[in-house]
Parts: structure tokens; sequence; C-alpha cells
């Protein structure tokens, strides 16, 4: 089943590093996906030369990537083309420095780069001028960190990251007890320690049946 | 559309209204703040991300065999196609290919899986506009795929059925007559659908020339699957790049000519008849054969049989191999896309070596395609509003990640 490795169009990649060979590399093909690399501060151009003159018409997708921290230029932020007359693909890959990573936004080439760019700043804090609304959208507002990036652990960073909700100290019991927050949206039950809303409730996890030791 | 002229030195006279994120219209957690003029919108803005799971992350760590069951809950309402799609990836980055019957196999899930996900969208868009009946027709076929699913891999709803190189296992052997049993009646089924609403005077009405793309429009915000088909692109991934053999089989792919909200329920409508039409094929020409590949190249990373793993030490240690370690693909980046229910379901993976991609990235079609909402829905009545939500039939599993 070859039909997997013709995606790409190795002659539009080379007619794309042909008009910018100043500051675009030679097409590199791989399982026959062509990607042109970008310097930084030429994506704009190179993208509208592919959609006006090669044909480049129908935007896939725009995402970024990180080659960790060591690496230098560090990020990439990669777009996705399709040919609709030739059925073809091509990957516009832009890199861009570690430290402050900004890259001129798409939005005046392919309206819909909006969501796209605000994913990758929210995933890799690259920022985009000329975004008219770069905010985050996947994580909360007030999610400080990025991600998507390789030092980030996947098992996030805890509760520093969003303010946890007081519990009324409750739940730093660390005596093996289990702290369970039980109103205030349960029907009330029966009984003298379980009044909705009173100031005599104790702790949880520290509940004795009264008569008992 | 109505052409409503706003007022704007009438301006604090505009409500915002807060719409989702758990209204029944949104069909997930979609919030849409709306800023009405009395009953038109004037502006829109979706707010995203309740749904996210970081499966992005996820993915660059854990080993690709480890990944498939978070496919599984990227389009909820089409585990199988998401299965196949995330396959198909993983091969063509490590030059992995399935066997024959596995990807007839593959064929099958993915079909089963657009009707299911479509009969889905179908129901919930006629309801949402006040067709209840529909509703409850459509589930009753997407009972009788849930049961052909449920013989395929056991769940009904979680699949996580194929593997890289193949499928988990083969069918059972009362699966086939099953199928077409199905594939007789479901035609019939469609009529059904159709004599309910296609000349049904209420439902034109409400989705005639109502949420109209326009051919750029679609273009610029990266619309796939029928909702670009409706606008009149004719851009199929099963034809323009035919995977898993779609390139035996014989099928139409339709094409809107308005790109309204009635267009896009013609097209599913039609899709629909067409992937019981390729199912009709595949039950007529499924080989047989393994359904894993176990060529001497790719041995090392896929599972042994399992019979021969309780049976025979090597096996068991190999498997132990697989498990604990993995296939490590070579280094390379590549993208595959697969044409979804929804849309284009894309995957993109670069490997450094290893067991894990250092990059996986998940183009979700429903995230491209509900971000057309800010310009089309200024000028709607409020209820149009949930024609076009409807119409769009976006999942958020695969909008969030």
């Amino acid at each position: 089943m070859s039909t997997l490795t013709d995606h790409g169009d190795p002659a539009a990649g080379a007619a794309l590093h042909k008009a910018f060979p100043a500051f675009t590399r030679e097409p590199a093909v791989y399982r026959g996906d062509v990607t042109v690399h970008v310097d930084a501060g030429h994506e704009l151009d190179v993208v509208r030369y592919a959609k006006d003159k090669l044909g480049y018409e129908l935007f896939v997708d725009r995402f970024g990537a990180d080659r960790g921290e060591d690496a230098e230029p560090r990020f990439d932020v990669i777009t996705i083309l399709y040919n609709l007359k030739t059925n073809r693909r091509l990957h516009v890959c832009l890199t861009l420095p570690g430290p402050d990573p900004e890259t001129p936004t798409l939005i005046p080439v392919f309206r819909g780069a909006n969501w796209f760019e605000r994913e990758i700043y929210d995933m890799y804090g690259v920022r985009f001028a000329g975004h008219p609304d770069l905010r985050r959208i996947l994580m909360h507002e007030s999610f400080t960190d990025f991600p998507l990036r390789r030092e980030y652990p996947v098992e996030g960073r805890g509760a520093n990251q969003a303010p946890r909700r007081a519990l009324g100290g409750i739940q730093d019991a660390t005596d093996g007890h289990v702290a369970v927050n039980f109103l205030p949206s349960v029907p009330p039950p029966a009984g003298p320690h379980a009044q909705a809303g009173g100031q005599d409730v104790p702790p949880v996890g520290h509940v004795r049946p009264e008569g008992r030791p | 559309m109505l052409d409503v002229e706003i007022d704007e030195d009438r301006h604090s006279e505009h409500m915002l209204l807060n719409m989702g994120p758990q209204h029944p219209s949104t069909h997930g957690v979609l919030r849409l703040i709306l800023e009405l003029d009395g009953e038109v919108v004037v502006k829109a803005e979706p707010v995203i991300g309740y749904l996210h799971r970081a499966k992005e992350k996820i993915g660059e760590n854990l080993s690709y065999h480890q990944f498939i069951p978070y496919t599984d809950r990227l389009d909820y309402l089409a585990p199988l196609a998401n299965n196949v799609a995330y396959a198909v990836a993983c091969e063509k980055l490590m030059g992995i290919e399935a066997p024959p019957r596995a990807n007839a196999i593959r064929v099958i899930c993915a079909e089963l899986a657009r009707i299911s996900a479509h009969l889905l969208g179908l129901g919930a868009y006629a309801m949402d506009l006040g067709a209840m009946t529909v509703f409850l027709w459509t589930f009753r076929e997407r009972e009788s795929i849930y049961t052909l699913i449920e013989r395929i891999c056991g769940a009904r709803f979680t699949t996580s059925h194929t593997r890289l190189g193949g499928v988990a296992r083969d069918l059972p052997e009362d699966f086939l007559p099953l199928l077409d049993a199905f594939v007789k009646q479901f035609p019939g089924r469609c009529d059904e659908y159709e004599a309910m609403l296609t000349r049904n005077k209420i439902w034109v009405k409400r989705t005639r020339d109502i949420g109209v793309i326009s051919v750029e429009q679609a273009l610029a915000y990266g619309l796939t699957g029928p909702n670009l088909r409706a606008s009149g692109v004719d851009y199929d991934l099963r034809k323009v790049h035919p995977y898993i053999g779609y390139e035996n089989y014989e099928f139409d792919v339709p094409i809107g000519s308005v790109g309204d909200c009635y267009d896009r329920y013609l097209c599913r409508v039609v899709e629909m008849r067409e992937s019981a039409r390729i199912l009709r094929q595949v039950l007529e020409t499924i080989p047989g054969g393994p359904v894993l590949n176990r060529d001497e190249r790719v041995l090392k990373s896929v599972f042994p049989e399992k019979e021969k793993v309780l049976t025979n030490m090597e096996s068991l240690i190999h498997q132990f191999m697989v498990a604990t370690e993995s296939i490590n693909a070579p280094p390379g980046e590549c993208w595959f896309s697969a044409e979804n229910p929804k849309g284009e379901l894309g995957f993109f993976m670069r490997s450094e070596g290893g067991p894990s991609p250092t990059r996986m990235r998940i183009r979700g079609p429903s995230f491209a395609n509900l971000q057309i909402l800010p310009e089309l829905l200024p000028g709607h009545m409020v209820a149009d509003v949930m024609a076009i939500l409807g119409s769009i039939d976006f999942v958020m599993g695969e909008c969030d990640r």
C-alpha cells in the first residue's frame, strides 16, 4: 500500500525553496511528506506564496513542537496546507529560538489560524505578533505554565497551579484520616452534628459518635 | 439569514446570553457567549477547553501501543474510526503494513463508526429543531451498530480495537451474517429518516439558507468532512489518498451546492447510504488470512499470538518485551490524516527513536469546524443557532482533546 507515502509534492517544496532561497531550506522528505523549513520572520511571506502562487489554499493545521530545553532553535511551528487541485499536502516548518519565541500571525492569510495560534500560545508560550485575541484557549486562564513544553511533567505541577478551594484546613489532616467535603450541597442527614451550615460541625475525619470513646 | 439592520446607537440595549456549557444543544460542553440585539445574534464567542484532558501530552509519555485506548475518547461517537486513524498513522511512521484482512476489518469498523456518528448527529440535530421522533429512530439503528461493535471487540463504546500492524482479534464467525442483515435493512431505515425530514416543510424552513458557509470561508477556516463538502468542495481523504484499501471499493462522495444547514443534512444522509454500500462490498470481498502483521521485520514489535504466549516460553518473553519496551519507531516525523465522520482527523508524530514520540499532535476536525461560529452566527436568530450547531455536528472530545 504505497498510497500512504505519496501525499507530498517534492516539486512544490522545491518551487517554494526556489522562490525564497535565502531563508528556506531544501525540502525535507520523510515517508512522502514534504516539509519546507523557514527561518523566523519570513513565514508569512512563504505561506502566502504557497497559497496564492502554488494553490495550497486549504488550511489544515498549525501546531507547535518543542525540541527540548537545550536545543537551539528550540521551537517549531508547523503549518499544514493542502492543494485541492493537485491533491498534495505541504508542511511549512518555522523554527523559533527558545527564549522569547515570537512570530507574526498567519491570520491575514488564513483566518482559521486564529484558534490554532491561541493553542500554540497556550501550550508552548509562543507569541504571535498581530494576533487580535491571544489568550489561552484550552487551559484555564489562571494557569501559568506552558504544559506541552518538554520539561513540564506529564502529571502536572499540582496544586500550585490552580487555587484550591479552602476547606477550612481539614484537608491538611495527615493522620491517616480521609477528608470528605460533605456540605454544603448534601441533603442534611438527621443528627446532632449535621445541621447544615451549623457552627458546631467537628472537623471531618475526627467525628466520634457521642458517647463513644 | 435575516437581513436586519443593527442599530448601533442602541448598543446599550444589547443583551449577553450565556449558552452552555451545559445546554443540551451544545452536545457536550461548548459554551457560547452570544450578544443579542433583540432576537438577533450580533456577536458570538465560543469558549472551549472544558473537556481538555492533555491527550497530546499523554501521547508523548506513553508507548505507541499504550496510547490506543486514549484515541477512543477523542471523537467518542466514533471510537473505532479514531482507532483506525491512529493505527495507520503509527504504521506510516514505522513503515509497517497491515495484512489485507485486517484492512477489510478496519474498513468495516470505520464505516460502522461513520454511520453511528452520523445517526447521532442527525438525531440530535433534528431533536434540537423539535423533531423528537427522528432521534428515537436513529437510536434504534445505533443500537444495532453497538451490538455489532460488541461482537467485533467485546466493548460497545471504548473499543481500542486496532493494533499497530492489524487489529486485536479476528471477527467472530457469526459476525458477517449479522452485518449482512444490518446492511440489507439500513437503506430502508434511511428512507424513513428522509421521509420524516427531507420534504418536511418545517425542517426545510428551519435549515434552508441558514448558516451558509462559502467555499472561501470553508477553506480559510480549515473545515473538513461533510461541512466542507456541503459547501461544494470535493475533498474526501478516502478518495484522494486512499488508505486501508478504500481504493478497492466503489462509492460516491456527496457534494453540496449552497453550504447551508440543509446541504449539510443531505450530505450526511447520503454518506450513510454510501457507507452501507461500502460495507456491502466488504462483505462480498473480505479476504481470509491473518489479522495482524507477522512479517519478520516487524515481528519484534507486535504481540505474539495469545495461544503461543500461554504455551511457549519464547513467546511469553516476547510478549513481555513488547509490553514493557514497546516499539521503537525510527527517527523522523510524519503526518497522517483519515476521513473521520466529523472531518479530517490528523496525527502528526515526531520520533527521535525510542518507544514514544517526542511530539504527538492530534488535529481534531471539530476544533476547526467550531472556529467558524463567530463568523457564521451573527445575523441569525437565536433559534437558528441550534440549527447551525446541529448541522456543524461537532464533538467536544476531539475539539478539546
